[in-house]
């Protein structure tokens, strides 16, 4: 039997439901002590001093670090790739504020103490000497001259500026037969995890070797970065990833927590753990998203897009070491998306503010650039009139034309995306709305039907980065006994990639799932592995397991031949017995028996030739990713282009704004799929956070960099009375690129929200002409809009 | 500060504890009794991660003093799988029906459903929304949770 | 941070709550639910010395019909509240408002007098029980006083109780035959606060509406109403909601401009729900 293509429950389920999974404030060890963080309550402070002898002196305390010492004792925290080798600006962040604070909640000093209440209590006896300096919280006020400076060095707050002309723009606009603009903003969010960041560090000061229980996604990442950190070898620290309690990119770079509690295990000679608070979450785990699009679109009468000319903010807060600003150039390169338009301006600019900084978060700028896209879309539609799916019909990028070479480098891998749109059109009975809508009203009610394409290109790999690589690793072994240990560089932060390996492991060894386990997320036993980010775990780990698997099964075939005194070529599996072919059921050696010879007779006659064991490590490059532009003629980042079409129907209250999402449907491309299940359960989480972050998420500063949501009272996370009952659809265009054809799927769903709610509810009040402009479509914004929407001309009110 | 002298049951097990007034009784039963399948992940009362029965109700952990609950009796996850390796039906309806990802959630969403299945053996769709409405999961978007626990009250019936 | 430490007391009967009140000063906080309090504790920004715990006193959890009143003990909890058949015929409203507090687990250990006492502007009953004309039975060393619901509230967080008070009761006026009452409210979320909430209690050609969430304290409104009001009466109902909340107020959930409008829209529903439910 095959397992890929089958729904399987996750191999992690029963562990969990019960209660006893291993998360990393479970980690418990002898001798334990906690660390927590003093956080600078300015946006942007000078540190003149600290006094820490209060606190030292607290009955409890074990140590208590500075800044100055953490500059003095550690190196910078690695960026994650080279900003300087992007043309970007970049900083030295350190574990500690040196010297000055660039945003409410940046690690200023740090405790640790026998107990989590006295590190606490601690931090109130710390005395900080703070000149607080000007801020800037507004990334277009950060843009005007004489505004108060990020990074007093740069001269501006501009950590890249980028003029960017594809094709020909000027003839494009000069012989459009129409121009539509609008501006559309994305509120700044986070991923929110319900497990907040935390980490456990325990030096053996004889051993000196650190061991490192992480929330992270990238245990091999993590521990390069400590190593670099704390000037110490790598092979001296061994990262342990618990389980993970929700991740969505955030947890994928190093922080300043990490290695100031390693730091500080180091300095106590006692475990040390850290766990972050929800406020603090909130407030330093890293955010996302808040962009601002100036846009013109010019087309042709019959709904062709021609040429686009942009404008982009994006406010990526204060510059660090993590990879979140990166989103705002990802934006950039995935337009048009999945359309065609060569000609196009973009005037890019990624404006440093005293705020947070951005950190990778589930979509990574892709979500953004889908939601443009689609506003554009919507804005051709009403101005020529044409429907909305014949607009997007006529500017998609066509089956037949892929390998699609996009005018920004990318090379988009295959798709069908007409095919999906007429699939979700079925779904959501396109056709029959307008009947619906009509009977709706007569009942006083409005609702509305949005649809939104997206574009959600995977497996980023940059030049020069040991975090964002296209290449991951995969070790199968069998043991003498017949059982499969699988072993493997990605991990699984909650989203199922284990299961999904092991179903490509037991049909590549045509063994059943039952042998199989998986060791992930462990430095010391998995091989050199980039974790989990941009949907990569299947496609790149899954590609070496298959080659793994595939590797050892050849060798396990011949020696089965040989047992069976026949040739490799004859030979198939039936269940699980190696038999001549057409002679199922008539004798044959079982799995275990090939195991137990290749183990036991490595210099009988079975294994003549044959290079001892059952061991495999395989590595896996994907074979289209650009990184040569001079020799390529394009550079591209990403080797996977999974997209979706979605439909929204929506229930709108004019009166109060208050939207009520009734049904929501998303046909997505996964290529070839694993596990239907989890590739749904996938999708189900992108489409509840690209929800929440359309509808009820927003992260808020005031003018002066003050923050305004510090718990989930503010920032509101949906709950399952705002989902509606999510219907999935797939559409399956196998990749080329990968040995099974499979896609990246953990960020879909995310990016087709944004605008399918923003069309659905504009589509719920044809009597007005409502164009809502601003992320998240929260009750007031959607009341104000319709107060200040012009009544078209001859609409019946 | 003086510790209050407090007795509770615990998963059928009686405690006499001396607590920290300023311990919330997920702490107590994360850190003194070892309990770790109660979640922390918000302390404000709303995440519900830290969901736990009290004398037969559901109510948030984190929003609750230890010292508050003399005389209890409490039941935890771990309270509801009787042998080493068995599954209460509701969590097993979890496993069968992937209604969780992470798992961080899971035990006081598991709880959550314990609670409405008992005063309400046969809910609705939206029975099961509203009564999970206290706890937030980050990566479900909750359909396969509302199916797990609709097919455990059918299991039920 | 996390509080440095503090005592904390379970007396067993009122008297004794109220000494370790008297005793304690006002650094002393009288814990109910907690459903406010603890996550304020846990966020460091409160940082009481004492904390005195009603959880065990006796005689506060329960739900008495005086006739005309229901007499409903500080510490009864929401989930009571949604469900007592007495509440639910005679103060529907009050229910209904219950239902909605936070989630299961919040109406499971919240309790009416922690609510009361608490004052959060957006709390769901503060609108029914000025609308209602309840009163607040509160005692202290200098005994019990009976304040009017309409007079108690002062402002966000704010309340006539004294640092050396407990609020032990609230009496609730029982619909008259014939009348009704109604609750409505708009909120982000499930769960989350109120933007704009509102009662009303329509009793013949009297209706009264009490409006919370878009205001620092709760405002009541009064005015006459046919029986089966047309759009332009509910537009005076509207109206006179919108007038109430002079003193809306701006957050990121809403401009005052949008709270004073809400206040006009969900009053008005909450009076339509009032005459539908009228006996």
């Amino acid at each position: 039997m095959s397992y890929v293509g089958q729904s399987m429950p996750m191999m992690t389920n029963a562990r969990l439901a019960a209660g006893k999974g291993m998360f990393v404030d479970d980690v418990q060890l002898p001798g334990m002590t906690f660390m927590a963080v003093l956080r600078s309550p300015y946006a942007h402070a000078r540190i003149r001093g600290i006094d820490v002898s209060a606190a030292e002196a607290l009955r409890g305390v074990l140590y208590v670090a500075t800044g100055r010492e953490i500059g003095e004792q550690t190196n910078p925290i690695p960026e994650t790739y080279d900003t300087a080798a992007v043309g970007a600006k970049g900083v030295s962040w350190y574990a500690l504020c040196v010297d000055r604070a660039r945003f409410v909640g940046e690690a200023v000093a740090a405790v640790v103490a026998e107990d989590r209440f006295t590190a606490y209590e601690a931090l109130d006896l710390i005395e900080v000497d703070y000149e607080e300096l000007p801020a800037v919280s507004d990334p277009e006020q950060a843009l005007e001259p004489g505004a108060p400076l990020v990074e007093p060095d740069w001269g501006d707050n501009l950590m890249a500026s980028r003029d960017i002309r594809l094709g020909d723009p000027d003839t494009a606009f000069a012989e459009a037969d129409g121009v539509v603009e609008g501006v559309v903003k994305s509120a700044r969010i986070t991923g929110a995890a319900i497990e907040p960041r935390g980490c456990v560090a325990s030096w053996d000061p004889y051993k000196e070797a650190l061991t490192f229980w992480d929330s992270t996604q990238a245990p091999h990442a993590v521990r390069m970065y400590l190593a670099r950190t704390l000037g110490i070898a790598d092979t001296s620290i061994r990262v342990i990833q618990p389980h993970v309690g929700g991740a969505f990119g955030l947890k994928l770079p190093t922080f300043q927590e990490e290695p100031l509690c390693a730091y500080l295990s180091m300095k106590v000679g006692r475990p040390v753990k850290w766990i972050e608070t929800r406020a603090e979450n909130l407030l330093v785990g890293g955010h996302a998203r808040d962009t601002s699009f100036r846009y013109q679109a010019a087309y042709k009468a019959d709904g062709e897009l021609t040429g686009i000319r942009l404008d982009v903010i994006a406010d990526v807060g204060a510059p660090s070491a993590l990879c979140g600003w990166g989103m705002s150039f990802v934006t950039w390169y995935c337009l048009p998306c999945v359309y065609k338009c060569e000609n196009s301006e973009t005037h890019l600019r990624s404006v440093v503010t005293n705020k947070c900084p951005w950190n990778a978060y589930r979509g990574y700028g892709k979500d953004a650039a889908s939601l443009l896209m689609e506003r554009i879309m919507d804005h051709i539609a009403k101005a020529t009139g044409i429907d909305r799916t014949e607009v997007r019909f006529r500017n998609f990028v066509q089956p037949d034309e892929f390998p699609y070479p996009q005018v920004s480098g990318a090379m988009l891998d295959s798709g069908n995306y007409p095919g999906a749109l007429r699939k979700v059109m079925e779904m959501i009975d396109y056709e029959g709305f307008p009947a619906l809508q009509e009977e709706a009203r007569r009942e006083g009610r409005r609702i509305g039907l949005g649809i939104a394409m997206e574009l959600t290109p995977e497996g980023c790999s940059m030049p020069g980065s040991l975090m964002l690589n296209g290449t991951d690793s995969t070790e199968v072994r069998i043991t003498p006994n017949g059982n499969v240990i699988v072993l493997t560089g990605i991990t699984s932060p909650g989203c199922g990639n284990e299961t999904g390996i092991a179903q490509i492991v037991a049909d590549a060894l045509r063994c059943d799932f039952s042998r199989i386990s998986v060791v992930q997320g462990d430095t010391e036993t998995c091989p050199w592995g980039f974790g989990n980010y941009s949907s990569r775990s299947i496609i790149i780990g899954g590609s070496a397991a298959q080659v793994a698997g595939d590797e050892i099964h050849d060798k396990m075939r011949q020696v089965a031949a040989n047992m069976l005194e026949a040739s490799a070529d004859d030979i198939e599996v039936v269940d699980e017995q190696f038999v001549v072919r057409g002679s199922a059921g008539r004798g044959g050696v079982g799995f275990e028996d090939v195991a137990r010879e290749v183990y036991s007779n490595p210099h009988g006659k079975n294994m003549e030739g044959i290079e001892p064991m059952l061991q495999s490590v395989r590595q896996w490059k994907m074979p289209n990713v650009y990184h040569q532009p001079e020799k390529q003629g394009r550079f591209s980042a990403y080797p996977s282009w999974p997209y979706g079409a979605a439909a929204a129907i929506v229930e709108v209250d004019p009166e109060s704004g208050h939207v009520k999402i009734l049904r929501y449907c998303l046909v997505e491309d996964a290529g070839t799929i694993v596990n239907p299940l989890l590739v749904d359960a996938n999708l189900h989480g992108g489409i509840a956070q690209g929800i929440g972050g359309a509808m009820f998420e927003q992260i808020a500063y005031d003018e002066s960099g003050q923050p305004l949501t510090a718990t989930f009272m503010d920032y509101t996370l949906p709950t399952a009375v705002e989902l509606p009952r999510l219907e999935i659809g797939h559409q399956q265009t196998p990749a080329p690129f990968t040995p099974l054809g499979t896609k990246g799927v953990g960020e879909s769903g995310v990016g087709g929200t944004l605008g399918s709610l923003c069309s659905a509810i504009e589509n719920a009040l044809p009597e007005v002409d409502l164009h809502l402009t601003e992320l998240p479509l929260t009750p007031s914004r959607i009341w104000e809009a319709i107060r200040n929407a012009p009544v078209p001309a001859g609409a019946a009110a | 500060m003086s510790a209050v002298k407090t007795s509770i049951t615990v998963n059928g097990t009686q405690r006499d504890l001396d607590i920290d007034p300023r311990l919330t009784l997920v702490y107590l039963l994360r850190e003194n009794l070892g309990l770790t399948g109660t979640h922390v992940g918000c302390t404000t009362g709303n995440c519900g991660a830290c969901t736990v029965l009290l004398d037969g109700k559901t109510v948030k952990s984190c929003s609750i003093f230890a010292a508050d609950v003399d005389g209890s009796e409490l039941v935890t996850i771990e309270g509801l799988s009787t042998g080493a390796r068995e599954l209460h039906p509701i969590q097993q309806a979890f496993v069968d029906h992937q209604g969780l990802q992470c798992g961080f959630c899971t035990p006081g969403m598991v709880l959550s459903a314990l609670a409405l299945l008992e005063k309400n053996p046969t809910p609705s769709e939206d029975d099961i929304r509203h009564a999970i409405s206290g706890n937030l999961c980050r990566c479900t978007g909750y359909q396969f949770i509302v199916e797990s626990i609709q097919a455990a009250a059918a299991a039920r019936a | 941070m996390l509080a440095a430490g503090f005592e904390f007391h379970t007396p067993a009967d009122l008297s004794e709550a109220l000494r370790l009140l008297a005793d304690k000063g006002p650094e002393a906080k009288v814990l109910a639910g907690g459903m406010s309090m603890v996550p304020a504790v846990n966020l460091g920004l409160l940082r009481p010395t004492c904390v005195v715990s009603l959880n065990h006193v006796s005689g506060l959890d329960s739900i008495d019909d005086s006739g005309d009143e229901l007499r409903i003990g500080a510490l009864v909890r929401h989930a009571r509240i949604v469900s007592d058949p007495a509440i639910r015929q005679h103060a529907p409203a009050l229910a209904a408002a219950a239902s909605v507090i936070g989630d299961v687990q919040v109406r499971n250990r919240g309790t009416i007098g922690g609510s009361v006492a608490h004052a959060d502007p957006a709390a769901d009953y503060l609108p029914v029980l000025v609308a209602f004309g309840a009163t607040i039975v509160v005692q202290g060393p200098q005994g019990t006083r009976e304040l009017p619901a309409r007079e108690f509230f002062l402002g966000v967080m704010l309340t006539q109780l004294t640092a050396d008070e407990i609020v032990t009761e609230v009496r609730v006026p029982k619909l008259p035959p014939g009348a009704g009452s109604g609750y409505a409210r708009l909120a982000r979320v499930e769960g989350a606060f109120a933007i704009a909430n509102a009662a009303a209690f329509v009793d013949g050609s009297r209706c009264v509406i009490g409006i919370g969430a878009a205001v620092p304290a709760p405002v009541v409104t009064e005015l006459a109403l046919g029986s089966q009001p047309d759009d332009a009466g509910l537009e005076r109902v509207a109206e006179a909601a919108r007038a109430a909340c002079e003193d809306a107020y701006d957050d990121l959930s809403g401009s005052a401009g949008y709270r004073r409008a809400m206040a006009g829209v969900y009053a008005r529903r909450a009076v339509s729900l009032a005459i539908e439910a009228r006996g």
